[in-house]
Formats: C-alpha cells, structure tokens, sequence
C-alpha cells in the first residue's frame, strides 16, 4: 500500500480497525432552526436607506449553464451593491439554499427575510425562512413546516403581495377519460372525452409558519377545447387581485392526440387562460381566456404576474405571435383591449419573456430572448434587457448593459427593488459580470458591484 | 512435479505383494470447501501400496490385505493427514473421506506452496477477488453483506432486506457493473432471483472482476462484473439451515444433491424462503410527524410498511461425471417476491403505505459441459436459460400516512387523501410488465498444450418486453410503444503459460452487437385494427483488453490488466420514449472506458505459525462519450418540448488505490483487512469535481478466531469480529470551497460492528451461529441518506450429511 495517499485521518481509521476502537456516535446531521426570534419585521439598527440585496448565482451540474448544481446565495447591503469595488463570489462563498434541485427563493419586500420551499429531494416541500445577516450568514428562523402532504415535495409557489403575509404553492395532475363503448377488450371503438386535471391549492403563513388553507378542485377546458385534447398540464404564479378577493393562477395547456393519447408537439395554440379562485377561500374556480395573447401563463421560475394600479399584469410564454404583457382588470376578466406585445414594442420576431418586474410607478425591468438571439455556450439564445412602461406599452433594450454571446437569463428569478430602483445580475455563463442598478424613472444605468463567476454557471438574480 | 508425484505412485504400484485375504479401500479426498482434490496421493504406510485420486477426487486401493493398516493422504501444497484402519472380515470394505487443509507443508524439507481455487483466481493478472462463502453460509450473513466486505466493492442498498440494491466496483456503479449467475446476466432472472434472496450457502464462490473482465464473461459493462458461481459439486449431500432474529427476520435454505454412483444419474435441487418485517426504527430531520396545518413534530419512527418476502427454487436432473459429459443437467428456476415500498428514492415526510412489488419467475435451465471432448485439451461449456418473468407495481391507495403509522389528519379535520390519488406523487399505477428471457453461453477452449489455451466465448440475450398498466385506458395501453433487446457478445481469449508458470497473459477481444426492436402500434387507415410498426436499431463495437501476471519469486506476483470496455445505448437512449418526452437518437455512440489495474501480491509469507498475505492494486478509469441529456433538456421538458439522449462531451475519471492484508497463526486465528481511496470526478468545461454520493473512502476489518474442543470434545467454536468504515460523502456536488449550507446534503461518517460467533457440534451436522449486526447501534447509511437497520440479533441452525 502506498504511503503518500494516507494523510493523518487515514492512520487514526486504520488505528481503529486494528482493534483499538472506541464507539463513536456523531450523526447531528439535521438542522435545528433556532428557537423563533424576534420578529423580522422589527428593523434592526440599518443606516437609513440600506436594504440587504441577496445575489443568487445557480451552479452548473453537468453542463454549463444549466443551474442544476444548486443555488448559492449571499448578500451585502445596498451600498456595497452600486459600488463597482466590490466583490461577490457566491460560488465560493456563498450559502448553499436547501433544495435538491435549484431552488425557487423568495424575500421580503424589505429584503431582511428570505423565504425558501425546496423542491424534490428528502426535504422537497418544506419552508423554511431565514434572517438575512450579510455575507453568507442566513439565520433559520420559525418552524419547518412541511407542505408535502397537500402538494407534494416539488411544489410551485410564490409569495403573494400582501406585505411578505401568504404565500401559496400549487399542484395539477391530469388523466385521460376514455369511453371504451362497455368493451373494454376491444381498442378499436374507444373514444377519447376529454383530460381532467385535478388542481391543489395551499396557502401559507409566512410570519407564523402554518398552513391558512388547502384545497383541490377538478377542472376542464370547454367541451369544445377539451375534446380536441387541450387540458391543463401545469399552473403555477399564483397572484392576488386588488381587492384581495381573487386569486388568479398562471396556466400551462397541453394537448394530446385523440385517436392515440399521445402528446402532441406541433398543435394550434390557444388563447392565454388564467384560473380564478375566490380568496382567501379558494373556491369556486373558473377558467378565462384572453383573446389577445396566446400561449402560457405558468411562468418558469421567476413571478410571472403583478398587480399594479388596480389591475393584474401578466407576461405570456411560447406566444406565436411573440410574448405579450396581458391585463386582468377588477372585473377579474381579461381586458382585451389592452394589447402590449413585445415583438412589436421591441421590434424584433419571436420575443421571449424569461422574466420580469415592474416597480411601483408601472416602470420596470423584462428580461427576454428573441428567435434572432444568437445561440451560446449552453444552448440557448442570448438574452437581454428592457425597459418596459405598462402605461404606454412600450419596451426598450437597455443597451447601457453588456451584452455577449454567453449571455442568457435562463432560471432568471429575482429582481430586488428599492423604490423606483431595481437591481440586475449581469454576467454570460462563466464569466465575470455585474450588478447593475436601473433607475426605472430615468432610465438610468449605474454599474454596480462586480460578480465572480464560475465555470459554466450562472447568476439568476437579487433580491 | 504432477508427474513426479504419478511416478512415484507407479513405482509404488509395481511393487505391490500379494497376499491371501484381501479387502477394499475407498473414498474421497477434497479441501475444505468440499471441492474434490485430483491426482492427491493415498498410500498404506509400510505395504507400498498406492494411489492418485482420480478428477472427482475418489480413490480406491483393492487388494489390502487384512489388518490394521495406517492409510494416508498428501497433496502437492496442502497438509498430509492420516488415519489408522482395521480390514477384516466384518470390514471387507472400507470407505474413507478426507478433507485436506491447503497450507504449508514441510515435505523432505522442502517447501512447497499450493494455491486453492481463490488463489489462482487471484493470481492469473486480472484485478478480482474471489470470495468464499464457506463460513460465511454457517453464519447469519447475506449474500450482500458479504460482498460489501470486499475490497474496493461497496454494496449501496436502499433499507433492509430485500431492498434495493446498487453495486458499485471502484466507484463505478449502475450499469456500469454487469452481473451474473454462472455467466447467464442476472437481469434474465429479473428481481425475485438475485442477490437479495440468493443465500450464500447456495453459492460455491463469488468473482469480482474490476475494470477488466475476461472473455467468457463478456458484457457491455465499463466498471466490471460479479459472477456469483452456483455449487457444481456431484457428491451426495444434504444441507438446510434456519435463521431468525430481529425484525421478524427468517431465513431458512435447503439445498440436496444426489447422485447414483454407477449411473453417474444426478438430482440436484434447492430451494430458500426469506421474510422479514424491516421495521426498524429509524430518525433523522425527515422523520416527523406533520399535524393539519403543517407543523412538524420530530420522532423516532418505526417503519411499518417494508415486508419482504421471497420463495424460490432451482431442481435440476442429470448425469455427472459420465463418459460423454462432466455435466449435463436440465432443470428449472422458479422464485417469486413480493416487496412493500416505505417510501422512494429519498426518505421524504410523506412514508408510503400501500405501495408493493411483486416480481416472479419461471425460467428452464440447460448445462453442459465436457473436457477433452473428441480430443484432449478441448473443453465445451454450455449453458441456456430461457424463460418468463413478471413484475407488478401495485400504487393505488390513496390514504396519506404519518411516520407514526397512524394515517394522517387534513387541513379540514378529516383523514386525508393524497390529490395524487396514490403513494408515490405520480399517481396510481398497476403496471405489469412482461418479459420473455432467454439467454445462452457458450465457451470453447482449447489447449495446445500446457503454455497455450485459446478460447472462444459466445453470450446471447434476448429481453422481449410487454408493459401494460390497468389503471389507465385501453387506448393509451394500446399506443404505448415497446422495446426488445436483443445482444450478442462473441469473444476470443488467448491463453499463455511461459517460463515455468511465472509468466500468465491472458488477450482478449470481444465483439458486441446489440439489435432493439421498438414497436409502435397505429391504427390502420380506417381505425378498424391496431398494427404494429416495427422499427429496428443495431449497433456494434469491439473492445480489447488483457490481463497479465509475473511471478518474480513465489511469494511475489506482479500483476497488471486493461481493457478498452463499452456500454451500448440502451432502448430509450436510442429509441426515446414519447411519454417522457424523448425523441430517438439512431445515430448515438456507445459509451467507453479505458480501464487500467496495476498490483502486486505479496505472501504468503510464513514465519513459524504467522502467515501473512498482501496486495494492493491501482486503478484508472476514463469514461468517455458519456450518454446523457443536453444541458437544457429540464427547461425543455418543463415547457413540453422533446429532447434526447447525447453523448455528453465531458468525460469522467476514477483514480484509486485498493489494499489488501492478511494475517494468520497456525488455524486459530485470522485477521483481514482491506481499504479503498479513490477519486471519481467529472471534468466540466475545466473544472474537476466529485462525483456526488459516492463513498469515495472504505476500511473493513475481520477477525476470527477458532477454539477446538470447546466444552464438548471435537467440537469447533468461531468467534468473529467486524468492522466497517465509510468516510463522510455528499450525494450533491460541494458547490464551493468557502460556501456555507453545505452539510445539508452530507452523509456522516460511518462505522459499524458487528459480532458472531459459530459452533460445530462433535459430529459436524450440526453448527449453530449467533450474530450481532450493528451492535453500538450506529445510524448507518448506504444511499442518498436512507438509513438502514440498528442493531439485530440473529440465531440460525445448519444441518449438513454428507454422503448418504
């Protein structure tokens, strides 16, 4: 046996197999959230104006850019964050967010409290919140609560806008009706009906960590649509309207081929559709259906859908005729005369939301790709940056930002916002970027803090 | 020296005087593990009188005259025993076995070192251990465990008996280990035959190859392969065994061979029956009770949901040791199991109760096998299974449980059902799946002469597969495609003997061929019947390797072996599977390693009573064209778009260093040890990291030590001690040098003793064995954190005669 390959733990182990071996009993694996502090709403001593901003950078797994090698996060203050002399590198310093695959992060709107439900793995479907202490130092605070039992260890969810209040996650599951004419041995005379798909719906208390409310509701798309095969394969974004007494649920739709059952890939897209649910009940659902945009609702990892100025404004995915911000007005239907599509606000083909945030004032920041976007390192189209305003619907490149070829905002999912200022992650897959902060009044670009890289990874956001 | 040996006893045999009354001596000569010594050398001390032992190890001497005569026995490398008989007119015939011990022998003061089966095995270059179950079969030990105490293997079973179980050889794991029973791929008995209800006393020996895997075990496998060698053995004998202990643990065994001596017509059969409960306590951050509104109470847990049964048998009639066979055997295997699910991959809040598989099979069995058939040196192997076999998930309760057993309360104060309507999240299930298995090896070789062996190997198997799921409709049951696999492996070994035995090579050269069928049912133009569209995919690779040792002097053997091994894409890789969004790759390459050993051997070294033994071997792997998803296959499928399998352009690296020692005085006492260090890493875009949840570090120790004449005279009692050490491991990839968060996905490390003790009684029928597994009652972890049982007390009886 070789020698150098044996450090000093190696003798000590050797040692106890020879025989003089001591049982020994050290299995503290779990983490014990600390006992509940006091509230994180009482503001610790900040100087005036300083906000935590928590940068989020997601690890490559097997290849580069894909985010699967689990998310890291760490925060510096709002200072620390526009100025372009510092340096942060979660990758090697950061706090490894509990979720077996990448983590879906939310804070509060004060930015001291982090919020996290991790998905899939032993722990998929748990919450947990931390204390937000600078650096990598992220408190565990209140009890572990588990959401599983209602919606499973990878649920969706997202935090509400109800001052950092509820939080709601949600589950769908489908199956296929079939009429087999009462012979069940013969294929030949099965039809297809249509696909239910059976939602689940938990709200949760963030600030005391239980659960408000869970429900489950079967629906179905008309009898024209589902007939067809169209049903609804994913929800997810789930949003309050105003008067807080509807809560709208973005949606996927799918279709299967009648005859076989199998999926189809290449199918007429339906107009965008949204759940309606009374709140905080969760009752009664409805489906609407905008006729402006086609395509999904659901989102990807980022929030999809906000409420400013009395309506809910709401991004569209995998539009033909390129991603539109929709609008739900009070009456809770959509309002078809608002028509905001990005192709033509951007002027380019096929545009793509990957992400979005408005600020209070209906300014705010859209992360997209086009079918023009030049393909990168990982695959997938270049991203980029605008400026958009819901009031006159308009939709500018930020060309104050680098852009490169590596650059991609796939799994973008936080936008810190302070005021009427938002701040941004800017760095290609496995290089070197950015912080920088986007003043959504004057369009301002100011170059932050700078971002260290790792290979093959990627930055998915403040907050 | 064989020759002297024939000589000697020739010359003897002349000289034989004749005599008025005479009777007959007979009998047996084997080891200690019951296989037959041929060519040992019987004589009657002062008479000249002699023989060899013939290829079974029988010898018979006419013509001894009566009396009182001493009769013993020697063999080249093993002890000399001898025993005193009287012939006369009661004792006309006279039958004696003798059990030889291989050790050092001090002959005309010369010493002379004999190799057992193991030690060849171990000597001929390639990186394998073979492992004897003879002790271990007499103890409450299971197959698994006795392979997890080898060097460089680890076993990673997901919970008790009967759950299931990864191989992992140098880090190498999943498909990248091929295993078989007698050369026929363990995969054609499918899960109610395997190592899991297999016990060890039904077992001649296990081989592990590493890396390198020698032609007549040929597979597309790029870790290596474990060959479990079932008892060949033609001698009368009768074996049960019956153990129970902890958790409602019963394992009984019976295993008989018959055989008619003139006929040469033989019988074998054996049959096992394993149980267990499995509810162990268990605990840990997911074990917790969850009240209504989502508040989670930890607990100590016992699972009450993990039964595991398995029944199966193997019968099989023939002739041994006949003119025209060595063997020739047909038979049949049946089993059948039957395994409730706890919970999944990870032990999650949400334990599982109503989930279980079921999996039989039936399959017929033909063997035969003859050296020097026409000519001498040529030697002709075959052997054919073919059969059926069935598996059933069963997943239709919805009913949520706690890990109290109790079933779980809801939101609005009622019992609670699952939304997904089954125990596992993604929905109720009773799929059936049915195979048809067949699978045939066939091995030529032939000597030349004493330095030159060619052989030629051929391995088929044919997996024609039918899924069918009640729970869902007809239709879609109707559309779902489905795949056959159809392989075949042909390999060509050479075999080099030169410069006294000191130098062995063995080159080899296998050609893979894999043909799948995939089936996809349409409808024909007017929707009036279901036609199946066949599509076919074949691919094909030849890989090369060799294995070579060098004896320097007896006690040091170097030892050195490659191979340029593959793994061919599997049904879905090529295929794709519409239902889980895949699209077929036609053109996709094949997966390949190159693999390297480097070892030595050192022993036995024998000073006075000490015996002592060492060996150590280096280990490279380089795993290239890795088939895997591309890098945005989760968003794509996310957003139901297709993907497919690639050959990912990252490569994947193991490096390691494995050490064995041994240490023995005179039969009393004996002490193993071994280790494993190695690194498996990925390279991604330049950047080396672990592989996640791979034990990357392993120690085991054992110690056993024998008293004779233990209250009763001749009597045997065996204590033994061991000791298992796993270092702490991530089964994520460590995200930074300086990250904190990190400990959330580390397994701790691990050490776990167990204790035994075994007791011959004086007639040797009957031993009796007590085991403590896990006696600090240590949290043990195999896989992704799922614990497995605490301590366990196990009592079990052997019965064995021999020769009835």
């Amino acid at each position: 046996m070789k020698r150098p390959l044996f450090n000093l733990k190696s003798y000590a182990t050797a040692l106890f197999a020879i025989g003089l071996m001591t049982a020994c009993s050290s299995d503290d694996n779990s983490v014990t959230p600390e006992p509940e502090q006091e509230e994180e709403q009482g503001n610790e001593e900040e100087a005036a104006d300083s906000r935590w901003i928590t940068v989020a950078g997601a690890k490559m797994g097997e290849n580069p850019g894909d985010g699967n090698g689990g998310t890291l996060i760490y925060s510096v203050t709002s200072e620390e964050a526009k100025d372009p002399t510092v340096q942060i590198d979660p990758f090697n310093n950061g706090f490894v967010a509990p979720s077996n695959r990448t983590a879906r992060l939310q804070a509060s709107e004060d930015g001291n409290t982090i919020f996290n439900i991790s998905y899939a793995g032993d722990t998929g479907g748990n919450y947990t919140k931390y204390l937000v202490n600078g650096g990598n130092d992220f408190e565990p605070t209140g009890s572990e609560i588990s959401i599983a039992p209602y919606v499973g260890t990878a649920p969706r969810w997202i935090k509400l806008f109800d001052g950092d209040k509820t939080g709601a996650a949600v589950y769908v599951s489908t199956e296929h009706q079939v009429d087999d004419n009462d012979t069940p041995k013969d294929v030949t005379d099965d039809n297809y009906l249509y696909t239910n798909s059976t939602i689940g719906v938990v709200t949760l208390d963030l600030v005391d960590s239980q659960i408000n409310n869970f429900q489950e509701h079967v629906i179905t798309l008309s009898e024209e649509e589902s007939a067809a095969g169209y049903y609804i394969s994913r929800i997810d974004m789930p949003v309050l309207n105003e008067a807080g007494d509807k809560l709208y649920i973005g949606a996927r739709v799918s279709k299967v081929d009648p005859e076989t059952l199998e999926s189809d890939s290449d199918f007429e897209i339906l107009g965008s559709k949204t759940i309606v649910l009374d709140y905080p009940s969760l009752l009664n659902p409805t489906i609407i259906t905008s006729t402006v945009g086609h395509g999904n609702t659901n989102g990807y990892r980022s929030i999809n859908a906000f409420l400013y100025d009395g309506s809910v404004y709401q991004a569209n995915q995998g539009d033909p005729e390129g991603s539109h911000i929709l609008k739900i007005g009070s009456d809770n239907q959509y309002d078809d005369s608002y028509v905001f599509n990005l192709d033509d606000a951007l002027g380019v083909e096929g545009a793509y939301i990957l992400a979005w945030r408005p600020a209070g004032n209906g300014k705010g920041v859209l992360a997209y790709r086009h079918d023009g976007s030049e393909e990168g390192i990982s695959g997938r189209g270049q991203s980029f940056f605008a400026l958009v305003d819901l009031n006159a619907k308009t939709a500018t490149k930020i060309d104050d930002i680098p852009y490169e070829v590596d650059f991609e905002l796939f799994q973008y999912q936080g936008f810190a916002v302070d005021g009427n200022e938002i701040y941004l992650t800017q760095a290609p897959v496995g290089k070197d970027g950015n912080i920088y902060i986007v003043d959504t009044e004057t369009g301002e670009v100011t170059k932050g803090a700078q971002l260290i890289n790792a290979e093959g990874s990627h930055f998915i956001g403040t907050w | 020296m064989k020759n002297i040996f024939t000589l000697i006893t020739l010359i003897s045999l002349v000289s034989v005087q004749g005599q008025d009354v005479f009777g007959t001596l007979s009998g047996r000569v084997s080891d200690t593990s019951g296989n037959p010594l041929p060519y040992a050398n019987v004589v009657i001390e002062g008479l000249n009188l002699g023989v060899l032992t013939d290829d079974s190890g029988f010898y018979t001497i006419d013509k001894v005259p009566f009396g009182r005569h001493t009769l013993a026995v020697s063999f080249i490398g093993y002890g000399k025993r001898s025993t005193t008989v009287d012939l006369g007119e009661e004792a006309r015939t006279v039958k004696i076995d003798f059990t030889l011990q291989e050790n050092v022998e001090n002959l005309d003061e010369v010493t002379v070192n004999g190799k057992s089966h193991k030690t060849e095995l171990e000597t001929k270059g390639f990186a394998v251990n073979a492992i004897t179950t003879k002790e271990a079969s007499l103890r409450n030990i299971q197959t698994n465990e006795l392979l997890n105490t080898t060097v460089g293997v680890k076993i990673r079973q997901n919970g008790g008996l009967g759950s299931e179980v990864q191989y992992s050889l140098n880090g190498l794991s999943g498909r990248s280990v091929s295993i078989f029973i007698d050369g026929i791929p363990i995969s054609i008995y499918g899960s109610s035959f395997n190592l899991n209800s297999i016990p060890p006393s039904m077992i001649k020996n296990i081989e592990v190859y590493k890396g390198v895997v020698p032609g007549h075990l040929s597979s597309d496998a790029v870790g290596g392969a474990i060959n479990i060698v079932l008892h060949k053995g033609a001698e009368n004998n009768l074996n049960a065994s019956l153990s129970y202990g902890s958790f409602n643990t019963l394992q009984t065994h019976l295993n008989a061979t018959y055989r008619m001596e003139k006929s040469g017509f033989t019988v074998k059969a054996s049959a096992f029956h394993n149980y267990s409960d499995n509810d162990y306590k268990i605990s840990g951050r997911t074990i917790v009770d969850i009240a209504p509104n989502g508040v989670e109470t930890p607990i100590v847990a016992r699972r009450f949901y993990d039964a595991y049964r398995s029944t199966g048998g193997m019968a099989q009639v023939g002739y041994t040791d006949v003119k025209w066979a060595d063997q020739f055997l047909v038979g049949v295997t049946a089993s059948d199991e039957y395994k409730e699910v706890q919970h999944g991959t990870f032990v999650t809040k949400l334990p599982y109760k109503g989930r279980f598989l079921e999996s039989d099979a039936l399959l017929g069995n033909l063997t035969y096998r003859k050296k020097d058939l026409f000519v001498k040196g040529l030697e002709l192997n075959i052997n054919g299974v073919y059969g059926k076999r069935n598996r059933i998930v069963n997943d239709t309760v919805a009913q949520a449980y706690s890990w109290t057993g109790e079933r779980r309360i809801g939101f609005d104060g009622e019992y609670l059902d699952y939304i997904w309507d089954s125990q596992n999240e993604n929905g109720p299930t009773l799929a059936k799946i049915e195979r048809k298995v067949s699978s045939v090896r066939s091995g030529l070789s032939y000597a030349i002469n004493d330095n030159h062996k060619i052989l030629v190997n051929h391995v088929f198997s044919g997996i024609d597969r039918e899924d069918s799921d009640e729970m869902i409709s007809l239709l879609e049951n109707t559309f779902q495609q489905t795949s056959d696999l159809y392989k075949n492996i042909i390999s060509l070994s050479y075999e080099l003997n030169a410069f006294e035995d000191k130098l062995k090579l063995n080159a080899f050269a296998k050609h893979y061929l894999q043909k799948v069928l995939n089936t996809q049912p349409v409808f024909n133009e007017d929707n009036t019947e279901v036609i199946d569209e066949v599509y076919n995919s074949k691919v094909d690779y030849t890989g090369y390797g060799f294995a070579t040792s060098y004896t320097l002097v007896p006690t040091v053997t170097l030892l050195a072996s490659a191979e340029k091994a593959i793994r061919l894409p599997s049904e879905n890789e090529v295929f794709g599977d519409a239902g889980d969004n895949l699209l077929p790759n036609l053109g996709i390459k094949p997966e390949t390693s190159d693999n390297l050993n480097i070892g030595f051997r050192l022993g036995k070294f024998n000073i006075n009573k000490h015996g002592l033994t060492l060996g150590a071997n280096f280990f490279a792997r380089n795993i290239e064209n890795r088939i895997g998803l591309p890098a945005n296959a989760d968003a794509l499928r996310d957003s139901d778009e297709f993907v497919q399998y690639t050959n990912l352009e990252n490569t994947a690296e193991s490096k390691g260093i494995e050490g064995e020692f041994d240490y023995s005085y005179g039969n009393n006492l004996g002490f193993n040890f071994n280790i494993t260090r190695m690194s498996l890493t990925t390279v991604n875009s330049g950047i080396e990291t672990d592989v996640p949840n791979v034990p990357l570090f392993t120690m085991n120790a054992s110690l056993r030590y024998s008293l004779h004449d233990f209250i009763q005279a001749k009597s045997q009692l065996n204590l033994f001690y061991n000791a298992y050490y796993t270092d702490e491991f991530s089964y994520k990839f460590s995200a930074g040098t300086n990250t904190a968060g990190e400990e959330e996905f580390l397994i701790p490390e691990q050490i776990a003793h167990d204790f035994g003790l075994s007791y011959t009684f004086p007639k040797k029928n009957f031993v009796l064995s007590f085991d403590v597994k896990n006696i600090f009652d240590q949290a043990v972890y195999d896989n992704l954190s799922v614990q497995k049982p605490g301590r366990a007390f196990y009592l079990k009886l052997n019965y064995t005669i021999n020769n009835f």
